[in-house]
């Protein structure tokens, strides 16, 4: 089961999840890391459940196309939409504040 | 004679129910998964499909009027699945109409409910008298759990399928990439409430009950999907079909 490590508004939330989990279905169902992710649309358009992957970005697939769409040159800077990754290895993910209103 | 079962053992429960109907094992599916449809078929899947899931949240919303006040979580989960459904980001039924042009039909072709078989409508219908007359807990075990919830699988095997296969593009397969993550938020959200709720032996029946239908529908409709628009041209001998 793969450890999840979730930096938001500099507080860290850390908790295994079950393997091929999605935090986007997760926190859709008030499972970790709710109520801390942003998420909007979970189809991969909005990008608000954008975060940077500070470590285990080399056990995630490439960007799909979704991602290189919406994220441009943020993929270089280590940003990945949440909702398009099913994840099976520990992960440390940050999440900027969302933008204001 | 059943008893209560707690809520670990009622998901393994559901999940029985569900999949000895799957309606991954359905001609139609079998011949899509091979690669064996025609563009025309996938119109005609499209034409079909249009007005089993354009109502879904209409199907919701009965549902959702129907849920006691008291059951918060229930009813936000149920408006969370419409908004998201309809306009939480891109509608859904657009990506399915998107789908559908690509495949040489048009949008009011999709539209017309002139265009759906018989057992389209019968599907829907169903949908529609189970949202309305069932008890609301029931209802989103057949509707959600039982029909809802298989989406992912289903999609999962269809989708590197249509680009493979077919060489439709990422694009015009949006509607079967999307699926993968709404609708397994929206199957678990399903999940959630008729756990929660179905606290008596009769409920917990009902569920799988309506669910075991809920199944056999989706099956009946794919099947008959086949039968309709499919079959003259390619006969079950030509498919990989268990016995």
């Amino acid at each position: 089961m793969p450890t999840v490590v979730f930096h938001k508004l500099g507080a860290t939330y850390r908790e295994e999840v079950p393997d091929d989990t999605n935090l986007v279905v997760n926190t859709a169902i008030k499972r970790f890391p709710y109520p801390h992710l942003t998420f909007g649309c979970g189809m991969g358009k909005c990008a608000r459940c954008a975060c940077r992957v500070l470590s285990g970005a080399e056990h995630l697939p490439e960007p799909n196309w979704k991602e290189q769409q919406r994220l441009g040159p943020r993929l270089q800077q280590g940003y990945r939409l949440v909702c398009q990754l099913w994840l099976k290895h520990n992960i440390e993910l940050a999440q900027d504040a969302p933008a204001p209103p | 004679m059943p008893e209560l079962m707690d809520p670990a053992e009622f998901r393994t429960a559901l999940e029985t129910a569900i999949k000895g109907k799957s309606a991954n094992k359905s001609p139609f599916s079998v011949a899509w998964a091979e690669g064996k449809l025609s563009r025309t078929h996938l119109c005609r899947w499209a034409e079909n499909h249009y007005h089993y899931v354009g109502p879904f949240a209409d199907y919701l919303a009965y549902v959702y009027a129907r849920m006691p006040d008291s059951f918060t979580d229930a009813k936000d989960f149920l408006l969370s699945n419409m908004y998201e459904e309809e306009i939480g980001g891109d509608r859904h039924t657009d990506l399915l109409i998107r789908f559908a042009e690509s495949c040489g039909t048009t949008a009011a072709r999709i539209k017309d409910p002139d265009n759906m078989s018989p057992t389209t409508r019968g599907l829907q219908s169903w949908c529609y008298a189970i949202a309305m007359r069932e008890d609301p807990i029931v209802a989103v075990a057949g509707l959600v759990v039982g029909l809802e919830s298989q989406v992912p699988s289903i999609y999962r095997r269809q989708t590197p399928t249509l680009r493979e296969k077919y060489g439709f593009t990422d694009e015009e397969v949006e509607f079967f990439d999307l699926h993968i993550v709404s609708d397994e938020i929206h199957g678990e959200r399903g999940f959630q409430i008729v756990l929660e709720h179905a606290k008596t032996v009769e409920l917990q029946q009902r569920c799988l009950k309506i669910c075991e239908i809920g199944a056999q529908m989706r099956l009946l409709y794919t099947t008959a999907l086949y039968h309709d628009y499919v079959e003259a041209e390619l006969p079950l001998s030509a498919l990989p079909l268990a016995a």
